[in-house]
């Protein structure tokens, strides 16, 4: 059939290592926040956690929502509303001055 | 699979009336479902009319009383949403359910009774959006007291209708609780919210059905440009219901339940309020008129004789306006001290925007180029938008540029460019879509000297009713007052019979229609040497559409069966084609295979009938009336989601006919 | 483009259809467009924790990370429990699809618990409701929504969990059931996963975490 197939799903023990892995992220994000409140890293820590969610997000929608191994169609889809809302509601946050407000 | 798991599992017994009634609220099928949307479309549109009409005449002359200035508000306001919401949206939705899957060549849509699920909400938001009416009240705002020097008069002030009265944008904080207090706008929000699940539901399917339903060979580009546009629409819907889903719920929490997302005393901002609605509201300008473009593209075509030119452009052209129209929204806040970057920002794309609209109307006046044109009523209809709604489209090109929009601003230039669209584009285009697919539906041809009238009355009404306004505005007359300048009366008084010179030609339709759906020719196969799959079967549709499931073997499948080509690329009639269409006559209506179709049900209708109930509850949730509302409305749309859950989708050929 | 062409494709056998099934290519949109429902409350929620308000306190002033912290966890690994659910029917162990189906259901629960915890926190004891200021009126709101998203995703499992004894099991068509609920399952987790980093953890007020 089509190349997509080749990925077979994921094994239980597999499934439990990227739990671990979401797991030791989210302590991450965390201790970054305590990190930054002692500290005061600013944009850094703001760059940090934004990637660290992205990236949790991704591997859920890859792995355990198996786009990976779905159609394109599929992940076409998903993908277009997601950047579809980023971009809309980033115009908008700019557009009522929020992301150019420090924090 | 036994008879027996079928009967255990159903609450209800299986509907089975073929006709009548029950048939009616029971049914699953997509042509049946197609045409309630547009009978129920129909009479929201004359009950539109009707409010045009009032407010034509109370601005016949600049210091009318005919209505106070609360009625009048809340008049231009229900208008707005009945032709939006209640019209144009369900119109097309008529059209789109009942051909989608006939262009495509299917049995029905992919999920048949969320399809009859849809109508049903759309249905009852609708009548509850209606039905403030008689439950809702109008108060004055806070701060005005009528009679003090400087604010209404009390007669003013007073409401006979008591509609919602803060515009179809409802801006905030005006519609909010402090300045719209009264029930009349929670009716409006709340309606809307339930149309939306039901615009929301059908784009679902209607994505599902053109990914996966498509017949054998209908490959994307051999689809028809309606079904093209049907799909975009449904994107669009698709990604932007959900917005002004928030937006709503966001105004009925402020509302109802003491939020200050709007409240400007309280640190809320209302331009949160323009952005969150014209994200929605400008995709929503492109969700009322791609339909009728794609009926457009529909009709020219099969009355110039020609395949349409630049198919591939026109199809890319309709997914490029959609793609753009989420890039707008701001151009209709040039006023509201947005910076000067969005400002230059949006001007751009909102030029960018009429490039690939101009494409589309190129392409339409290309296909008429060297056809041989036959002027029959959908032909007519058709020309008229083209014509009509290069009009709009232009004045509309001048709103990009921002100092330009900023004089034109709340005035009627504004009102004469989106009545050019919507009226000269969208209705026109809905219109020649009733004229041209009437006898798909009933199988008799609409009269044609009467279509002719018909479209010439409006040609006339149209053009008295919306033209003066492009002047007026300009000349100062601003949108949404119920007083003007005396030295304005002049055309206003043109305006004023122009629209009635409207509803005069929507009556001879409906004495056409009404006549000929009983008396009218029989249109047999074919009326219209037509060129996509739905003429290929007989009129009226047979209940299983397709007695064979067609095979595409190209653009204009149908057109190909009966027209080869000579030499010079000509078409040229087949020897066989009269012989073809008696076939394809004889066949569609006698399927030599038994065919199964989806099984009518109560569900759809029990579960939207829950919705308002919901909706009624929290308008009324401080009372326990209402709190036991919300409950039972939730418990049946529960319960008929269970049934729904429990019953399978096919019964004709699980049980034995009813004896 | 004029003539018809007789190369009807071949790859399918009876319509030209993505080859995913009609109610997972469903679920799918629906998500989609939800990604445009969340965003909006999120952008609603940080457009006003960047104000400043008479009337306090505001949502960042008040959090309790390591509260939200734990909870965010219990979420997260929910979804590991519903993927082993789906793994284990897609191996045809119906006893191992029953318990991680409920286990599923209880961590859901569990968050839903603490969210309904977090709330009476923030009325009672900090005195912040969703009338406080509209920091707050988005806070509950967005929140609200996103827990009544947990709350029909437990109601769903939990009904697949009651029919998983009925009508023969989750086998065969009703593998789709679960794979659906599954995807929304996950997909009100990675939402989660937005909410906590963006709303909690980006905006709180620098000693909120106690």
């Amino acid at each position: 059939m089509t190349d997509e197939h080749h990925l077979s799903h994921p094994s239980p023990a597999q499934y439990v290592k990227i739990a671990v892995g979401l797991a030791v992220l989210t302590a991450i994000e965390v201790a970054l926040f305590y990190i930054n409140n002692a500290l005061g890293l600013g944009w850094i820590n703001t760059a940090a956690l934004l990637t660290l969610a992205f990236f949790k997000f991704f591997v859920v929608v890859g792995w355990y929502m198996h786009i990976r191994y779905e159609k394109a169609a599929v992940s076409r889809f998903f993908i277009f509303g997601f950047v579809l809302a980023f971009s809309l509601y980033g115009v908008v946050l700019i557009g009522l001055g929020v992301l150019a407000a420090t924090r | 699979m036994t008879t027996t798991t079928a009967r255990t599992t159903t609450i209800f017994r299986r509907p089975r009336s073929e006709t009548g009634f029950w048939s009616w609220i029971t049914t699953v099928d997509h042509k049946k479902i197609g045409i309630m949307y547009g009978y129920t479309a129909f009479i929201f549109f004359v009950i539109g009319g009707v409010e045009a009409l009032l407010l034509r005449i109370h601005l016949a002359s600049a210091e009318s009383t005919f209505l106070t200035a609360a009625d009048y508000n809340g008049l231009f306001t229900t208008h707005a949403v009945t032709m939006i919401f209640l019209v144009v949206m369900p119109m097309s939705a008529a059209f789109m359910n009942y051909l989608l899957p006939l262009m495509i060549g299917a049995r029905d849509v992919a999920f048949p009774r969320l399809n009859a699920l849809s109508y049903w909400v759309f249905l009852f938001g609708g009548i509850f959006l209606y039905s403030g009416l008689i439950f809702s009240s109008v108060v004055p705002p806070l701060g005005v007291t009528p009679g003090v020097t400087g604010n209404l008069d009390p007669s003013d002030a007073r409401s006979f209708f008591g509609l919602p009265d803060g515009g179809w944008f409802m801006y905030q904080p005006n519609a909010g609780p402090a300045f719209s207090p009264g029930r009349a706008l929670d009716f409006a929000v709340l309606g809307l919210q339930i149309l939306g699940i039901a615009s929301l539901l059908s784009s679902v399917n209607f994505i599902v059905t053109f990914f996966n339903l498509r017949a054998k060979g209908m490959r994307l580009l051999r689809v028809p440009v309606f079904i093209w546009m049907t799909l975009v629409v449904a994107f669009l819907l698709l990604f932007s219901l959900p917005i002004i889903a928030i937006a709503l719920f966001m105004v009925i929490f402020d509302r109802q339940f003491g939020t200050l997302f709007f409240d400007a005393t309280a640190g809320g901002d209302p331009i949160l309020w323009q952005h969150l609605f014209w994200l929605f509201g400008h995709p929503e300008v492109y969700i009322l008129i791609l339909p009728a473009m794609g009926i457009v593209s529909e009709i020219i075509p099969v009355f110039s004789r020609k395949p349409l030119f630049g198919y591939a452009a026109v199809v890319f052209a309709g997914a490029g306006i959609a793609f753009l129209g989420f890039g707008v929204w701001a151009h209709h806040m040039f006023a509201s001290g947005i910076s000067t970057v969005a400002q230059v920002g949006f001007g751009l794309t909102t030029v960018a925007i009429a490039i690939p609209t101009g494409v589309k109307i190129f392409n339409w006046m290309a296909t008429l180029w060297l056809g041989r044109i036959r002027l029959a009523t959908p032909m007519l209809f058709a020309l008229g938008f083209l014509t009509m709604f290069t009009i709009g489209g232009l004045s509309g090109v001048t709103h990009a540029v921002v100092p330009s929009d900023w004089q034109q601003h709340d005035t009627y230039y504004i009102v004469a460019h989106f009545h050019y669209v919507l009226f000269g584009g969208s209705i026109l285009g809905i219109f020649g879509g009733l004229y041209y697919w009437f006898p798909k539906f009933s199988g008799r041809m609409l009269d044609e000297r009467l279509g002719k009238i018909h479209f010439w009355l409006w040609m006339l009404g149209f053009n008295m009713t919306f033209a003066p306004m492009h002047w007026l505005g300009l000349q100062g007359m601003i949108r949404r007052t119920w007083r003007y300048d005396p030295s304005l009366e002049f055309w206003n008084r043109i305006v004023s019979v122009g629209a009635f010179i409207i509803a005069l030609g929507l009556l001879v339709f409906m004495w056409n229609f009404y006549r000929s759906k009983r008396r009218g020719p029989l249109a047999g196969m074919d009326p219209w040497d037509a060129r996509t799959l739905e003429w290929s079967i007989p009129n009226p549709t047979p209940v299983f559409n397709f007695a064979e499931v067609p095979v595409v073997h190209g653009l204009d499948e149908f057109w190909h069966q009966k027209y080869g080509e000579d030499k010079d690329g000509r078409p040229v009639r087949k020897d066989d084609a009269d012989s073809t269409l008696t076939r394809l006559q004889e066949i569609g209506t006698n399927p030599p295979n038994p065919v199964h179709l989806p099984s009518p049900s109560y569900f759809p209708i029990l579960m939207a009938a829950g919705l308002p109930l919901i909706a009624y509850g929290i308008i009324f949730h401080l009372s326990l009336f209402g709190k036991a509302l919300i409950v039972v409305g939730a418990l049946l749309s529960l319960a008929a989601l269970i049934g729904w859950g429990s019953e399978p989708l096919e019964e004709a050929h699980m049980e034995p006919a009813h004896a | 483009m004029t003539a018809a062409s007789h190369e009807v494709s071949e790859h399918h056998d009876e319509h030209e259809s993505t080859g995913v099934e009609n109610r997972k290519l469903a679920m799918w949109a629906f998500l989609s467009s939800e990604f445009l429902f969340f965003g909006a409350l999120i952008t609603n929620y940080l457009l006003y924790s960047s104000r400043t308000f008479e009337q306090g306190p505001t949502p960042a002033e008040i959090y309790d990370i390591p509260f939200t912290s734990v909870s965010s966890f219990v979420l997260l690994m929910s979804s590991l429990t519903m993927v082993l659910a789906h793994n284990a029917l897609s191996r045809g162990d119906q006893g191992a699809t029953r318990t991680w189906l409920l286990a599923t259901a209880m961590l859901g629960s569990v968050f839903l618990a603490g969210q309904v915890f977090e709330f009476t926190e923030f009325i009672t004891v900090q005195g912040m409701t969703m009338q406080t200021n509209p920091a707050a009126s988005a806070f509950f709101v967005l929140t609200g929504f996103h827990g009544t998203h947990v709350a029909i995703g437990v109601i769903m499992l939990l009904s697949l969990f009651g029919l998983s004894k009925r009508m023969g099991g989750l086998t065969d068509k009703r593998f789709l059931n679960l794979e659906l609920v599954g995807l929304y399952w996950h997909f009100v987790d990675i939402i989660w996963i937005v909410i906590f980093t963006v709303v909690y953890l980006l905006t709180a007020v620098p000693g909120a975490g106690g």
